[in-house]
Formats: C-alpha cells, sequence, structure tokens
C-alpha cells in the first residue's frame, strides 16, 4: 500500500510534469472561456454549426419561369389521379382498389372475349347467348347481376372512398386552395377523374365489346348502321350510370372525414334502395318505391333508351328520370356545399 | 428599401357577430415580419384574408399590388403558404408531394421535379426525400411544407407557425432557413408565431395582434428603444452620482447602489461615466439592459391597452411601459 495523506492534512503541492494535459489555466480555460478579448477587443465566436460534421451548405437558388395557366393546373389535377392508377408518385391508391379495377376491367371484358372466340370458332350458340344484340348491350352497362352489384358499385365505391376525404383527413386541401385553384376546379377535376376511371371500365369496356363483335364476325355497313344506334343509347346510359355513381359518392366523399364511411354510404345508398324497393314490390304489391334507388331509376331509363322490354312498366318512364336527375341534383348541391365551406387548412 | 408588400386599410372581418378582425390598417414592408399574437388574435384569420382565401367584411388590402378581394388568384400563385397544421399526403413520397405542390401553380411535370429536388435539397431533406412523408418525424415534415412553399420561388412566403412542435435542432434549423431565404435569397417572409425568439432571430418587423385589433407594428428595434437602459452599479457616492446624473438632464432610478438610466443616446454612457469621475463615484458594473421581444410583448399587452398602433405612441409613454419589466427592488413590477 502507498501512503497516502489524508485530504486537506499537508497534501503536497501537484506536481505535473512539462507534458501534463490538464493544467491550472487549462481548467479555467474550461471554466471561463479563454483570456482571449481581456485585454483587446476580440469577440470569441461559438463554432457555427456547419463544424457539426455535417457536409451541407444551404444554399438559396432563385428560379424565375413562367407558371402556366389555369387549364395546367386542373391538367395536373386529372393527371395526379389518373395517373396514380398506374405508377407510383401520383395519387396513391390503394393496391385492393387497383387490383380489383384490373380485375373488373377484364371481367367486364368477358362478353367481348366470348363474342371474339365465337366469331373464330363459328359457334352460334355461344354468339346468340354473348354476341352484341339489345338486350346484351343494356346488360353490359345496366345489367343487375353481376355488373351492378359486383362490378360497378363497388369500383365506385372504391374510388370514391377517399379522394374528397383524405384532404379533409390529411389537411391536403391547403395544398390546393393556398393556390390559384379554384373550389369549382378542384371538385370538378376530383369528379371527372372519378368518372373517367369509371369510364374506363363501363365505357371503354362497351366500346371494346362493339368493336370485337364487327371484327370477329366481320360484320358490314349494314349492320353498323342498324345497330349503332343501340350502341348509342347504351353509351349514354353508362354515362347517366357513371355520373350519378360520382355525385352520390363524392357528395358522401365530402361530408365525411374516413375512408370507409363514403364507400360504404355508396353500396347501401345503390343497392340497400334496390332491396328495400324489391321487398316492398314482393310484399305490398307497390313498385313506386323504386324511384328511391338510383339502380332501378336508371335501369327503367336505360331500358326506355336502348328499348328493351321494360320491366318497370307501371310507370312512366319521365318519372324515373325525374328521380335520376333529382338525386343527382342533391348529390351536387350537398358536394358543392360542402366543398366551398372546406376550410382551408386541416379542420 | 420601404417597399411596402403588405398593405390594408379598415381591414375588418365577422363571423357573425364575432369581430376576428377589426379596422386593421397595416403596412407590412419587404423583408421578414412576424405577426404575433396570442391565441385567437386573429393570425390564422388574417392569414387567409390576404390570400383572398376569405371575403373581408369591409375594408380593403393589397398584397405584392393585387387586391385581396378580387385577384386572389394572382396573389396566390406568387407567395408560397406553409400551413399550421398538418398539409401533407402521408402515403406518398416526399420529393413526389412537393412535385405535385408545383404542377398545382401551373408549373410543368419536368420542371416541378427538378424544383423540387432544389427546394428539397434545401430545406435539408437530402436523401430522405425518397421516403414515404409517413415516416417522416414532425421536424421534416415541417421542412417538408416549407419546401412545397418555397416551389416556386414565391416573392413573399407565409409560414403560420414555422417553428412549431420542432426540437431545439429543427427548430434552429427552420429559423436559419428562414433568414437564409429571406437574406441571401432577398425574398419576404410573413411568420406568425407565439415564440418571441424565433420571430425576433428571423423578422425585422412585427406586427402584433390582439382581439383582432392591432396592438402595435413596426421595427424590433425602434419598439424595443421605448424600454432601453443602462444599469449601473455604483460603490461609494451613490447619491452624488444621482444627482449629477439629474444634472446632466438623464432619468435615473435608483435602489441602494444600483441605477438605471434611461438610454437616451448613443453618448448616455459616456455621460454616466463622465458624472461619476466629476463626483468621484465607483462605477463597478455597467451593462446595458434591453428589453427582449418578450418584455415588450407583456408591456404591450398589459400596460398599453390596445389603442397602440405605431411605435412613436409607444416611444411617446416610455414611463408607463418600464413599470412592468423593471425588477421588484427597482421599484417596477407594481403596475
Ligand atoms: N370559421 C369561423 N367561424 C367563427 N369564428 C371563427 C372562425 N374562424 C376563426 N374564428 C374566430 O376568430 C378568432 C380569430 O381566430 P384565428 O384562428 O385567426 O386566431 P389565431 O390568432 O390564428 O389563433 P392561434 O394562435 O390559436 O392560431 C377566434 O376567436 C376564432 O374563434
Ligand atoms: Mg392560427
Amino acid at each position: 500500500m502507498t501512503e497516502e495523506p489524508p485530504l486537506g492534512q499537508d497534501a503536497p503541492p501537484v506536481q505535473f510534469d512539462a507534458a501534463a494535459p490538464v493544467t491550472g489555466q487549462g481548467r479555467m480555460d474550461a471554466a471561463w472561456g479563454s483570456t482571449a478579448g481581456d485585454e483587446d477587443l476580440s469577440t470569441p465566436v461559438a463554432n457555427t454549426p456547419a463544424a457539426s460534421g455535417e457536409i451541407f451548405s444551404q444554399e438559396y437558388k432563385p428560379w424565375n419561369g413562367e407558371l402556366n395557366p389555369r387549364w395546367m393546373r386542373n391538367w395536373a389535377i386529372l393527371r395526379h389521379h389518373l395517373l396514380g392508377i398506374f405508377k407510383k408518385g401520383h395519387r396513391p391508391w390503394g393496391m385492393p382498389t387497383r387490383l380489383f379495377i384490373l380485375v373488373v376491367f377484364i371481367a367486364s371484358l368477358s362478353n367481348a372475349g366470348l363474342t371474339l372466340i365465337s366469331g373464330l370458332i363459328g359457334e352460334s350458340t355461344l354468339h346468340q347467348l354473348w354476341g352484341v344484340s339489345r338486350d346484351n348491350l343494356y346488360g353490359h352497362v345496366l345489367g343487375f347481376f353481376p355488373r351492378n352489384v359486383l362490378y360497378y358499385p363497388i369500383i365506385a365505391a372504391l374510388l370514391v372512398g377517399s379522394v374528397i376525404s383524405e384532404d379533409r383527413q390529411h389537411g391536403t386541401s391547403a395544398l390546393y386552395f393556398s393556390r390559384p385553384i379554384t373550389r369549382f376546379d378542384y371538385v370538378g377535376m376530383k369528379f371527372i377523374s372519378v368518372a373517367v376511371i369509371q369510364s374506363i371500365i363501363v365505357l371503354l369496356s362497351l366500346t371494346l365489346y362493339y368493336f370485337a363483335e364487327i371484327i370477329a364476325l366481320g360484320r358490314g355497313w349494314a349492320w353498323i348502321m342498324d345497330t349503332f344506334p343501340l350502341f348509342l343509347a347504351a353509351f349514354l346510359s353508362g354515362v347517366m350510370l357513371v355520373f350519378t355513381y360520382t355525385s352520390i359518392g363524392l357528395a358522401l366523399s365530402s361530408v365525411s372525414k374516413g375512408k370507409f364511411f363514403p364507400g360504404i354510404g355508396l353500396l347501401s345508398i345503390v343497392l340497400g334502395t334496390k332491396v328495400l324497393a324489391v321487398l316492398v314490390s314482393t310484399l305490398f304489391d307497390r313498385e313506386i318505391l323504386y324511384l328511391l334507388s338510383p339502380y332501378d331509376c336508371m335501369a327503367h331509363v336505360g331500358q326506355t333508351l336502348i328499348g328493351t322490354q321494360p320491366t318497370y312498366d307501371q310507370y312512366s318512364w319521365t318519372w324515373s328520370l325525374a328521380s335520376v336527375i333529382a338525386m343527382n341534383a342533391i348529390a351536387l348541391y350537398t358536394l358543392s356545399a360542402r366543398v366551398s365551406s372546406m376550410e382551408v387548412t386541416r379542420e | 428599401m420601404d417597399e411596402l408588400i403588405i398593405k390594408t386599410t379598415n381591414l375588418t372581418k365577422s363571423y357573425g357577430p364575432h369581430v376576428a378582425l377589426d379596422n386593421l390598417n397595416l403596412a407590412v414592408k419587404k423583408g421578414a415580419t412576424g405577426l404575433l399574437g396570442p391565441n385567437g388574435a386573429g393570425k390564422s384569420t388574417f392569414l387567409k384574408t390576404i390570400l383572398g382565401l376569405i371575403q373581408a367584411t369591409e375594408g380593403e388590402g393589397t398584397v405584392l399590388g393585387h387586391d385581396i378581394r378580387t385577384e386572389g388568384d394572382a396573389i396566390r400563385a406568387r407567395i408560397g403558404y406553409m400551413p399550421e397544421y398538418d398539409a401533407l399526403n402521408p402515403d406518398m413520397d416526399a420529393i413526389h408531394q412537393v412535385r405535385y405542390s408545383g404542377e398545382l401553380l401551373g408549373m410543368n411535370p419536368t420542371i416541378a421535379l427538378a424544383r423540387a429536388h432544389e427546394s428539397l435539397q434545401y430545406v435539408g431533406i437530402g436523401e430522405q426525400r425518397y421516403r414515404n412523408i409517413g415516416s417522416f418525424s414532425t421536424g421534416m415534415k415541417q421542412a417538408t411544407k416549407l419546401a412545397c412553399a418555397l416551389i416556386h420561388d414565391p416573392e413573399l412566403i407565409i409560414a403560420d407557425e414555422p417553428s412549431n412542435g420542432l426540437d431545439a435542432k429543427a427548430r434552429e434549423f427552420m429559423i436559419q432557413t428562414l433568414t437564409t431565404t429571406v437574406q441571401s435569397g432577398n425574398r419576404s417572409v410573413l411568420m406568425a408565431s407565439h415564440l418571441m425568439d424565433d420571430v425576433e432571430r428571423v423578422c425585422d418587423n412585427i406586427v402584433l395582434l390582439h382581439k383582432g385589433k392591432l396592438a402595435a407594428q413596426g421595427a424590433i428595434e425602434d419598439l424595443k428603444a421605448i424600454d432601453r437602459e443602462i444599469e449601473i452599479h455604483v460603490w461609494g457616492g451613490a447619491t452624488r452620482l444621482e444627482q449629477a446624473l439629474h444634472a446632466d438632464g438623464l432619468t435615473v432610478r435608483r435602489e441602494g447602489r444600483v441605477m438605471r438610466i434611461a438610454h437616451t443616446g448613443e453618448d448616455t454612457s459616456t455621460r454616466i461615466l463622465r458624472c461619476a469621475a466629476e463626483t468621484g463615484a465607483q462605477v463597478r458594473r455597467m451593462h446595458e439592459y434591453e428589453a427582449s421581444l418578450e418584455d415588450l410583448f407583456l408591456v404591450i399587452m398589459e400596460n398599453l391597452g390596445y389603442d397602440v398602433k405605431s411605435s412613436e405612441d409607444l416611444l411617446a409613454s416610455p414611463a408607463l411601459a418600464r413599470k412592468v419589466d423593471a425588477p421588484a427592488h427597482m421599484g417596477g413590477g407594481g403596475a
């Protein structure tokens, strides 16, 4: 054991050799800074953050390009939503939505495929079942099962799900409204985006179906002249269908913050009212309730347009048309009222 | 330069019976301006009104020479707005979100992408820019929002609480970025904030709102001058020195051997030392005492009422102003 004098009692003065790193001066420096500036005026400056080891130099880069006018801004909104279906970097649609769109698109082309096959193998019963005819054109757009149960309303529900409500939820409305974008353009472009995606499924597949028949069976001008009005009527019904699903769906999206309410709401409006109308008509033999069901009203109008056998023959189709128009008006009114009172920043 | 970027005359905005902005006459110069005021003062309402997003009930105003009532679109194309709350889609990459924010201004996609890279780099989001915003920290989100606002190199950046929720380092960086934007980018910034320190570091001018009314506006330097004093600690001959100082025309408040002398000009300290030399009193300590913006805020809020409109008004009643912030032992604080 070395002899250690008790602290504070006759402790020998501390000795350091010349190389000792810490001296009294060093400690003083640590405690009070250095002697710099005591005599002559120089300001000690703290190290700048740049010395923290990060290689980062902040440099403001000006830009003085021209901003394009209104149509380019609107085009950007449309592109954002449409391209998002296909690739990354645009509006992130959920994977289920994208898959479902693909599946439904292929499924809704089933009649076109079967028409092609029937033309190639010359099978006429197959063609009678699936080829272009008045009933099949109607069925492609407005047929209840499976198209207006499993395909179109669900697509619409998936699409409208969060298209406006996400902006309320994430506060991204500020991104639009703090830029020169009017509420009208905002809601208009969202509407068109959703409608265009549905149109790709409903209307593009209808057109492909029609052309499949022309190609597979080598139809001539006479046939085209005969059937084109039917095709046009079906196309028009498709436009009505897409428009109505979009406006009801977006109205629901604009009143909610979540993702699921608008979709579920749309489905229950489309299918629920239909079921209700069917129930009431079978139980009480009263058909008037179908006027509350968007699908039934559109089907009625579509049957009249395309000229198939009407199944809603108790009443005039103008009632149904009036009802479709009223439903759209209510939906669009709700939508515009909600969007124009939408807060700029997050609510 | 005394170029005005925002000017309002009798701007009033009411929500039904509630007056959110009351007859505001504001003039905001080029450079950095802080918009201060307690919760509910009307800061956000003011920002929305000058962006043309909500209609003023009465009065008029211009931003960068555009009428706020009719040319909202033109204003919003020339400013960059950084909102207070989250305004980013958590499922998008930062780079694409910022690019989209540029496209929404009418930039074409290629240019918007190039600018998005530049502005994210500028706000310090380097390689993380390819990451989902959902995985970002608050500081990075805040920086991304700033990048969205800066993408088209606007003349005026309007930031609502830019340093909200940031830690010391991120806050430091945000302040530094805003300062660089003003100083080397030569842009103007209007920032609403509760944090006096931040405003003081970025801004030269402030606008102070209270309950929808203008409480004060002007250069921070000028406003602070209402409360600039020199504090000395005297050893020996304090009373003689006090009398000499009075005789010299200086305003002195004394508590024992500590005195505070109102700063009246650059020669004030020389005059104090000359008096001390003449009376033989020793000045042991001497330092300039300057109100912080925080003090100033309290002075204006609590003592002067809400009728003060300019720094001249404030300077006209400095004695009253001093009441609050002098320590209790110096006869202050009793206001
Ligand atoms: N849409 C509205 N309807 C009714 N009153 C409103 C509305 N928006 C704001 N106000 C009221 O106007 C006043 C000013 O609100 P504002 O949001 O501008 O305050 P602020 O200064 O931004 O507050 P904070 O510091 O909390 O952000 C508040 O009293 C608020 O309640
Ligand atoms: Mg606010």
